[in-house]
């Protein structure tokens, strides 16, 4: 009944799903879903946070039931919520976090509950030779007895990609695949994407990062407030037009936040120099003015959020010498310490790092400070809820949901606690990790427009993030690391991601000749 | 009263408004309630006045232990020293009472538990030992210790002195049960709204969170294991000034009594989750089951028995409930 249905005619439809709706305690997650994945194509689906991609992808996966409509694997018609049914019709799911045993080796996880046998033993051998080979025919550099919790996060992924293929799947459906990952791991993860799509593997593709989706897809579906907004081919949508869509309004695509009030302050707030951490960070300078945003970039494993951890006072065998307004403190060695020297502290990970996800937003915000809203040890509710309140509404988080469990907010009103927290201590400095990850186009936007509005206060703040474009569009220098040293730092209103590419490929040759 | 939908059980409340929620947190009372209906129906002594009291003062040694494993709990560890910690402040209580002045007696058991919950707290924050297993290696020790101190013998007390704490009372209210009600009272109040009982919370919760926003974990971890060890000392000279005796064995069972008892109330063993008042109702529980058999004459050694499948019986109810509520969302 819908347009794509007939316009499929073209690609017979892998997967077919029709009026599917689905709702968890009285939320709409889906609201009658028609959605049609041709065979072997790459099929984007992108929305903002709780627009139902996720959803979607469960139920077509399997591991989760539709409460209406119905859903087709070419001719046969599927029972939702039955993962065995759907793995059977060839449909394989790829999570954005592994499930894995991870005191197991590669090539247990991958043939988990189907080791190859001889007799009563398991065919070790035969097990890794198998990894190997597929690994090999989809371009993925793995070690079949590597221990899974030690592999990186990309590796790990790509246990679940072997595993779907050694059980002959041929629809894949990928959760934001590339999140998290460095350039270097992206383009491998795009180069075995390449290899699925040669074996006419059909994929389905959800991401954050339009970008990419544009890249990589035939076609790419909106979805928003769990409804469809249109399915079309890749080259009809504009980056504008997809943005929009997933909006539902107009939208003026940022460009350039770096204000004009920024520049042309000189004092330095914050020098480093020598800063090593064993195992993690060489002796590493940096400097930073009042009113600055200094970028940390690099690929995975080159240090940022060590950098940053150092600073924050969380690595206490950091060392190195530290001047604060030109004056040499101790390095702090504790996070209480660093506290006190005014350098506010926003981790990577929030629901890992930054938050406390049973307690409230308020309770999140100010439990640094909870001598700020207690008398005589205990705390005062009206004063947690002003303080939190003073906190966060610069931050365009509406106070009225500071009563709410963190576990039950948004990505972006959980990033807020936490940048709120931190600016709790009142910082000269303020650490930004991963500040943006994962939450969606509008959120986004908001955290850079506070940044902007923070450093213009005169607020020095490092912004780390494997977003290398997020990188390049907020900071007005940008300090390039590698291998846990610095490779540079790019300054100039010019930097584009490609002269970081190229500050951190030129020196990775020539520590490789030599 | 305004309401305060910002306690943790409340904001639970607020966000999901069901009937899943309110079984979950208050099934533990309905059944309180049910058994107490039950008993009394059979026989009405177990709600008298002078019934209700003894079983406040028979129980407060647990009561107080109780209370302060609870912060244990939701800071994310165990103790599994509390029983023997307890014996051995009942038996040092007892052997300094028989000859010296019971207040020296007393300060001096209360000393040696709140000792040996800072021992505790220094091997589990400096090595980094699992709490779990510490606590059990020195759970043996002073086991041991109480045995070498009594030579398996009984310490007995016979100043009346000694004996007013434990047995005394004041206008038919007993001592020990006046103890329990103020620990209970004091404790709740601090793990509820002290700013040190929301520090617990949220090392309990999210442990790396809390120390990079700037809390001391490792102090405030420690300092669970400091506070249930002066329990232990308290629980430890109420008992040893009830009974005027004291042996290397007062009550094996009273460890896991006393766990059961806070975990009764779901106050979660992985922590960051839990309440005072629910230790509250997981001691009423126990201790009404222990008092029924006593009021209705059945034989005794069913009681551990009885005691055993509630635990597992409110669980397993709690676990099914949770995943009817899952199914429901995500």
């Amino acid at each position: 009944m819908t347009e794509h249905e007939t316009a499929a005619g073209a690609a017979p439809a892998a997967v077919r799903a029709v009026g599917i709706a689905k709702s968890f305690t009285g939320v709409h997650a889906l609201r009658g879903v028609d959605f049609e994945l041709g065979a072997g194509e790459l099929h984007g689906l992108v929305g903002e946070n709780g627009a139902g991609k996720s959803t979607l992808a469960k139920i077509i996966s399997g591991a989760c039931s539709a409460d209406e409509g119905t859903l087709w694997a070419g001719d046969a018609q599927l029972s939702t919520g039955n993962p065995r049914e759907h793995a059977a019709a060839g449909i394989a799911m790829v999570y954005q976090e592994p499930k894995l045993v991870a005191g197991l080796p590669a090539a247990d996880n991958v043939f988990l509950g189907k080791m190859p046998r001889r007799g009563p033993f398991i065919a070790r051998r035969a097990a890794t030779q198998r990894l190997r080979q597929i690994a090999e025919e989809v371009g993925i550099e793995i070690d079949p007895m590597a221990i899974a919790g030690d592999l990186t996060l990309a590796k790990q992924r790509m246990l679940d990609v072997i595993r779907a293929l050694d059980s002959g799947a041929e629809i894949l459906i990928m959760d934001e695949p590339s999140a998290a990952l460095g350039p270097v791991e992206r383009d491998s993860l795009y180069r075995t994407i390449e290899l699925l799509r040669e074996r006419k593997v059909t994929i389905l593709y959800i991401s954050h990062d339009l970008e990419e989706v544009v890249r990589l897809s035939d076609r790419i579906t909106v979805m928003r407030d769990g409804s469809l907004v249109a399915t079309k081919l890749t080259q009809e949508w504009t980056p504008r037009a997809l943005v929009e869509a997933m909006l539902g309004r107009d939208f003026v695509v940022p460009t350039r936040h770096k204000s004009e009030g920024r520049a042309g302050r000189d004092e330095e707030v914050l020098r480093v120099e020598g800063l090593s951490v064993p195992g993690a960070l060489e002796s590493v300078d940096l400097s930073i003015r009042a009113g600055e945003v200094l970028g940390i970039a690099g690929l995975v494993g080159s240090g940022r959020s060590t950098l940053l951890r150092a600073l924050a006072g969380a690595e206490p065998k950091a060392s190195g010498q530290l001047l604060l307004d030109g004056k040499e403190v101790p390095w702090p060695k504790t996070v209480q310490r660093a506290q006190r020297y005014g350098i506010g502290f926003s981790p990577e990970d929030r629901r890992r790092y930054g938050l406390v996800l049973g307690l409230t937003g308020a309770m999140n915000v100010a439990l640094t400070n909870l001598h700020a809203v207690s008398v005589a040890s205990f705390v005062e509710w009206r004063r947690l809820f002003r303080y939190a309140a003073q906190l966060v509404r610069p931050l365009a988080f509406d106070p009225a949901r500071l009563k709410t469990t963190a576990a039950f907010l948004s990505g972006g009103n959980q990033q807020k606690l936490v940048v709120g927290r931190a600016l709790g201590v009142q910082p000269k400095i303020l650490l930004l990790d991963e500040a943006t990850a994962g939450i969606d186009v509008g959120a986004k936007a908001e955290m850079f427009a506070i940044i902007d509005r923070l450093a213009a206060e005169g607020l020095s703040i490092l912004f780390a993030s494997s977003e290398l474009e997020e990188v390049v569009e907020i900071s007005d220098r940008i300090l390039v690391l590698g291998r846990g040293r610095s490779l540079g730092t790019l300054e100039g209103e010019d930097c584009t991601v490609r002269d970081i590419l190229e500050v951190v490929f030129g020196v990775e040759q020539e520590t490789d000749a030599a | 009263m305004t309401e305060r939908p910002w306690t943790l059980a409340g904001t639970a409340r607020s966000v999901r408004a069901s009937g899943i929620e309110l079984v979950r947190t208050y099934g533990i009372v309905l059944g309180l309630v049910v058994l107490v209906a039950a008993v009394a129906s059979q026989n009405s002594v177990f709600v008298s006045h002078n019934n209700l009291l003894n079983i406040s003062s028979q129980y407060a040694p647990a009561a107080v232990m109780a209370a302060g494993l609870t912060f244990v709990l939701i800071s994310g560890g165990i103790d599994l020293s509390i029983g023997a910690n307890f014996n051995l402040c009942a038996v040092v209580a007892a052997a300094i009472g028989q000859h010296h002045d019971p207040g020296l007696a007393f300060l001096a058991a209360m000393a040696l538990g709140t000792g040996i919950g800072i021992l505790n707290a220094l091997i589990v924050t400096i090595t980094g030992i699992d709490s779990f297993i510490a606590t059990l290696g020195v759970s043996f020790v002073l086991t041991s210790i109480s045995q070498i101190l009594t030579g398996n013998q009984a310490y007995y007390v016979e100043r009346e002195d000694f004996l007013s704490l434990g047995a005394g009372s004041w206008h038919t209210i007993p001592y020990a049960g006046m103890v329990m009600v103020g620990t209970f009272l004091l404790f709740g109040l601090v793990l509820a709204r002290g700013a040190y009982g929301q520090k617990i919370y949220a090392v309990g919760g999210n442990r790396e969170a809390s120390r990079l926003g700037g809390l001391r974990v490792q102090v405030l971890y420690g300092s669970t294991f400091v506070l249930v060890g002066f329990c232990c000392g308290l629980a430890g000279i109420l008992n040893g000034s009830q009974l005027g005796t004291a042996q290397y064995n007062i009550d094996p069972r009273i460890l896991f009594e006393v766990v059961t008892m806070v975990v009764l109330g779901r106050t979660s063993l992985l922590g960051g989750y839990g309440a005072m008042w629910k230790t509250v109702v997981g001691w009423a529980f126990i201790a009404a089951i222990g008092n029924s058999f006593n009021i209705l004459s059945v034989n005794s050694n069913y009681q551990s028995l009885v005691k055993g499948l509630v635990l597992i019986g409110a669980l397993a109810i709690d676990v099914y409930v949770r995943r009817l509520a899952r199914s429901g969302s995500t």
